[in-house]
């Protein structure tokens, strides 16, 4: 402003100078004058200007920095890399990547024509779409997320002026369908939405801060110091008690079993009895988590724990227990069963076969419907409900997941005798998969519960595990009745479960299901419990085959699928027999399936070959690639540079793999294959 | 004229030469400051433009130095040649050899580097106006002879850089040559046409995109369309407003970080403004405020009328320059793209103000000898 007045003044008093010598010459001086008029119109605009900068800068300063403010600052929820899910020997069930995304800065695209047919043949998608995108946007817009590193390598290659690569994390299974069903999976924005995701959403996502951080126009944040990455927040790792090796078998042991009898779905689950681990948690049809979008609900649902089914006949064992815990009956006090067909109440109920009398111990062996529901009606409905209320049926098995079902338990008012008669035998209550493992825990457990495990770092509290912790039965009556299953397989309906030399307690179960019109129908769910070995169990394994159409009777459906997931889990183990070994060796060259990941075949020492005793060959293979070989050894590389594919590994392609983790396993990345 | 030479040094006008070089300075840690985190995510170096303008200015500044010793004679008879050339070049820029940025041809390339002719082609004009008014002046007042060539000649120009487009350019040049015909007697009435020569050009303009239309008026009222039209000015307004009275530091302004466009550019002052707040701009209207007066004074003092239209010309070369660049980044006149001088990145510009200050440190010299022979 002084300036200006400068200027003014200046001129005014050289313009009365001129005025003064106008006199003199007249043409000069209008010039002077008009010359004046424009120094003097751009001194006082520039004077205005100054205004204005004091305007903007004094003045309004509150208002407009206020809003500057706003624009620069964002309040970022920043969550750590989500932790991993581990089986029990550490090996990588579900993973957190960085993985790309591709965004444009349309204000940089010169020819939005040839980015957006360019960018939609790598990432397969109408370039129109793109282009929409294009000129929508003002300064960042997303053109697709998640791609993977091929593409990712592709879009970089191109490099197009105002084609940017963002990363992101994104979940992988590198597993695929291994444990689908109980891992769950999770959303874009890295939240778990179900299963083992979702119930330990919190401890996964770990700690997540929300920062005020500052961002530039295209809403990155700024890191002053161009450190990109800062993870302290990870997530914590979930160590399931699974164990993937005997978890693949029994997925191949159901899914078998639901392909050949073309049954509706089948699942298994193998408990450790000394620590109430659960080693398996299979089912059939699978789910692949890493495209989840492609499953329906339905086949997402993780039935196990969600489902609860009338179990049938793998129920007698605890009715015997009951029985024999209260007298009612000795392993020798003998029943008559009617010649297979008896009216109770209007109610006609059968076996399979015509039997007339049979001692306590054969009623189970043969599974006699009539005998069951007899011993029942001697124990009254009060003391046998309460001693299935007392093993957990009725209420959610004390499992981490969210929505288990509590099964279905009459309450003891709505008993009639026919309802008693039939839960003897297994129909007209309903259990879950776990309500009946723990059930089978607590008798092979010498009649003491046992709380399952899921995982490992997880305990329950005080008051549940007491509840869980409670003896039901006696240590003699516990005995006896593993010893009654032993007969079942030596001699009974289990006979096609049975494993020469090596003992095994079982129970089959031929549950007709209930109709939707009243009733039951023509609809069967057929189940194998099994006890390895019968007298001092140390593995129960279930196995659940639900709907099947072509059979549908425990021992024909059930009993095989627990027979090979026993079998090779003994193999695994190295407690089969040598007899049985050789044939299992031939079942599994006869079957025509290829050998799936995380498959182990069989060398003639019997020792699993894995996919390989070496270090393979990975360089120029995809980094996804080497990460699955790695996850199948339970390895976890370090990885280092940026790329999709390998170029050099440590230790070199032939290296064993070292037992343990103390072996540092290297992969270097390039660009280019 | 030979015998003034001797004291050429001495008698030059040194505060317009050290206010251009401050100036300078200011402008090269803007534009340091301005370009840095933009220049680091798209050229791989904080200094990429940093570096260039330094080049730039180190050319310039020879440039500069050689107008100011070059003799009078030597620039009496440029006027012709520049002004072909300009026009020539004008031409060029419309060729398949231009150099399109963002829908506008307004370059030449030469390898790395490009040059803007519209800078040269407005110290042409200047030049041919100073000859016209200062040999024709018995003329000037008939209108065939008088108000016709310089009109056409400009109206030439114009239209060349209507057709890269560049409104901020001929805006420009029909500024200088209203101001230059205002200067030079032409009647009010001739004068109006110049007038009427802006606003032909403005009309053409709205016809061509309405677009544009709602462009120019958008700075009545940025926040209306703060995100689409006016997203310029109005990041241009929240660099001033956050930079209140003392400023965020300097280096510390956050609109530079991809909000302004253009930042170390056209819109270098709304960095100035963030950064150095009200107290950097105000530095920076007293240095600029210097520099306009000086040139101003230069002209004032000039005996010869041709050297008086070639200074008042040139001095309003970087009047008009500076004037616009902040009514346009202050949201006083509607947006076009006009480079701040000495200021903003942009070599073309540099050098063509370099060269208009060493044209004006010449003319300077024989001021000093003319006042003092006149004082005598």
């Amino acid at each position: 402003m002084a300036k200006a007045t400068r200027t003014r003044s200046q001129s005014r008093s050289k313009r009365t100078a001129t005025v003064n010598r106008d006199s003199v010459s007249k043409g000069r001086d209008w010039s002077r004058v008009r010359f004046l008029c424009v120094a003097a119109l751009i001194a006082v605009v520039w004077g205005s200007l100054w205004a204005r900068a004091f305007s903007l800068q004094v003045m309004d300063t509150r208002e407009l920095g206020r809003r500057a403010l706003r624009q620069h600052l964002t309040s970022e929820l920043v969550t750590g890399r989500r932790g991993e899910i581990l089986d029990r020997d550490n090996r990588v069930l579900a993973s957190t990547l960085a993985i790309k995304s591709v965004f444009v800065r349309p204000y940089e695209v010169k020819s939005p024509y040839t980015v957006s047919v360019r960018l939609a043949s790598i990432l397969g998608v109408d370039p129109k779409f793109i282009r929409k995108k294009i000129r929508k946007g003002r300064n960042f817009v997303w053109i697709k997320r998640k791609i993977d590193d091929r593409a990712a390598a592709a879009v970089k290659k191109l490099g197009l002026k105002g084609v940017y690569l963002q990363k992101e994390f994104g979940r992988i299974y590198p597993n695929k369908m291994l444990c689908g069903n109980l891992l769950g999976y999770v959303g874009v924005d890295e939240k778990g939405l179900a299963g083992i995701e979702y119930a330990f959403n919190k401890t996964l996502t770990g700690s997540s801060s929300k920062f005020v951080v500052q961002r530039d126009a295209a809403g990155r944040r700024l890191f002053l110091q161009g450190a990109e990455e800062t993870t302290p927040l990870q997530g914590d790792n979930i160590a399931l008690t699974i164990d993937s090796e005997i978890q693949f078998f029994a997925e191949q042991a159901v899914q078998h079993a639901v392909e050949v009898y073309d049954a509706k779905w089948g699942g298994a689950m193998v408990v450790d009895v000394a620590s109430g681990d659960i080693l398996a948690w299979a089912q059939a049809p699978m789910f692949n988590p890493n495209v989840y979008g492609q499953y329906s609900a339905s086949q997402r649902r993780d039935r196990i724990a969600q489902d609860a089914l009338e179990m049938g006949s793998t129920i007698k064992p605890f009715l015997m227990a009951a029985a024999l815990e209260e007298k009612i009956i000795e392993p020798d006090s003998l029943v008559f069963c009617e010649n297979g067909k008896w009216r109770l109440h209007k109610v006609r109920i059968r076996d399979t076969k015509k039997l007339q009398w049979l001692t306590a111990k054969k009623v189970l062996s043969y599974s006699s419907n009539i005998g069951t529901a007899k011993i029942g009606l001697d124990l009254g409905a009060t003391k046998y409900r309460d001693y299935l209320v007392r093993l957990g049926f009725g209420k959610k098995a004390a499992l981490p997941l969210a929505g288990q079902s509590s099964g279905i338990l009459r309450p003891l008012n709505r008993w009639t005798q026919i309802d008693l008669a039939n839960a003897a035998f297994g129909q007209g209550f309903a259990a879950t998969m776990p309500q009946l493992a723990e059930a089978y825990l607590a008798l092979a457990n010498g009649g003491v519960r046992k709380p399952l495990r899921l995982v490992k770092n997880f305990s329950l509290n005080e008051k549940v595990l007491n509840e869980n912790s409670q003896r039901i039965f006696s240590e003699e009556t516990a005995h006896t009745v593993l010893k009654m299953m032993a007969d079942v397989v030596d001699n009974g309906t289990g006979k096609s479960a049975a494993i020469a030399g090596v003992s095994i307690g079982g129970k089959t179960g031929t549950a007709q299901k209930a109709s939707a019109r009243g009733g039951y129908g023509d609809k069967y769910t057929s189940s194998f419990v099994g006890l390895v070995p019968a007298e001092n169990p140390r593995f129960i394994t279930l196995v659940v085959v639900d709907e099947p159409a072509k059979n549908y009777y425990g021992s024909k459906v059930a009993a095989p699928a627990f027979k090979e997931i026993a079998m090779r889990h003994m193999a695994l183990n190295g407690t089969l027999p040598d007899s049985e070994q050789s044939r299992l060796l031939a079942d599994t060259a006869s079957t025509e399936r290829k050998p799936q990941y995380g498959e182990r075949r069989f060398g003639v020492d019997g020792q699993p070959q894995a996919s390989g005793k070496s270090v393979p060959d990975l360089r120029g293979k995809s980094i996804r690639f080497a990460l699955e070989v790695y996850a199948r050894q339970g390895v976890i590389p370090s990885v280092k540079g940026s790329g999709a594919f390998v170029k050099k590994q440590q230790p070199a392609a032939g290296a064993k793999w070292s037992a343990g983790n103390k072996q540092q396993y290297i992969l270097w990345l390039s660009e280019q294959s | 004229m030979a015998d003034n030479r001797q004291d050429t040094t001495i008698s030059m006008d040194w505060i317009l030469l050290i206010a251009v070089l401050c100036v300078l300075a200011f402008g090269l840690i803007m534009v340091l400051s301005s370009s840095g985190i933009m220049a680091e995510r798209n050229f791989g170096s904080k200094y990429h433009f940093f570096q260039r303008q330094l080049m730039f200015a180190g050319i310039g500044l020879v440039i500069m130095g050689f107008c100011a010793t070059l003799p009078k004679r030597l620039i009496y008879l440029l006027h012709y040649p520049l002004l072909a050339l300009s026009i020539c070049a004008l031409i060029v820029t419309l060729t398949p050899l231009g150099v399109k940025v963002k829908g506008a041809s307004r370059w030449i390339s030469f390898g790395p580097f490009s040059v803007q002719p519209m800078e040269f082609a407005k110290i042409s004009l200047v030049l041919y106006l100073s000859y016209f008014f200062s040999t024709k002046q018995e003329l000037v007042k008939t209108f065939s002879k008088g108000v016709l060539p310089p009109f056409i000649i400009t109206a030439t120009l114009c239209g060349l850089l209507l057709l890269q487009p560049d409104f901020g350019g001929a805006a420009v040049l029909a500024a200088l040559l209203f101001f230059m015909c205002w200067y030079g007697g032409t009647r009010p009435l001739y004068l109006g046409g110049s007038g009427l020569l802006a606003l032909g050009a403005g009309y053409l303009l709205i016809v061509q995109s309405p677009y544009r239309f709602r462009r120019l008026l958008a700075f009545l009222d940025p926040f209306k369309d703060a995100d689409s039209i006016s997203y310029q000015l109005v990041q241009s307004l929240y660099a001033f407003g956050s930079g209140g009275f003392s400023g965020q530091g300097l280096g510390a302004g956050k609109q530079k970080l991809f909000y302004l466009p253009e930042a170390h550019n056209d819109f270098i002052m709304a960095v100035v403004g963030e950064e150095l707040g009200f107290l950097g701009m105000s530095l920076f209207f007293i240095l600029m405020g210097t520099i306009l007066f000086r040139a101003f004074t230069v002209s004032y003092r000039q005996t010869e009328l041709r050297d008086k239209f070639i200074t008042f010309g040139l001095a309003l070369i970087i009047s008009l320059g500076a004037v616009l660049n902040l009514a346009v980044v202050m949201g006083a006149a509607p947006p076009k793209g006009i480079a701040m001088p000495f200021m903003s990145y942009g070599g073309s510009n540099l050098i063509a103000m370099l060269l208009c200050t060493g044209l004006l440190l010449n003319f300077s010299r024989t001021q000093v000898e003319r006042e003092g022979r006149g004082r005598k």
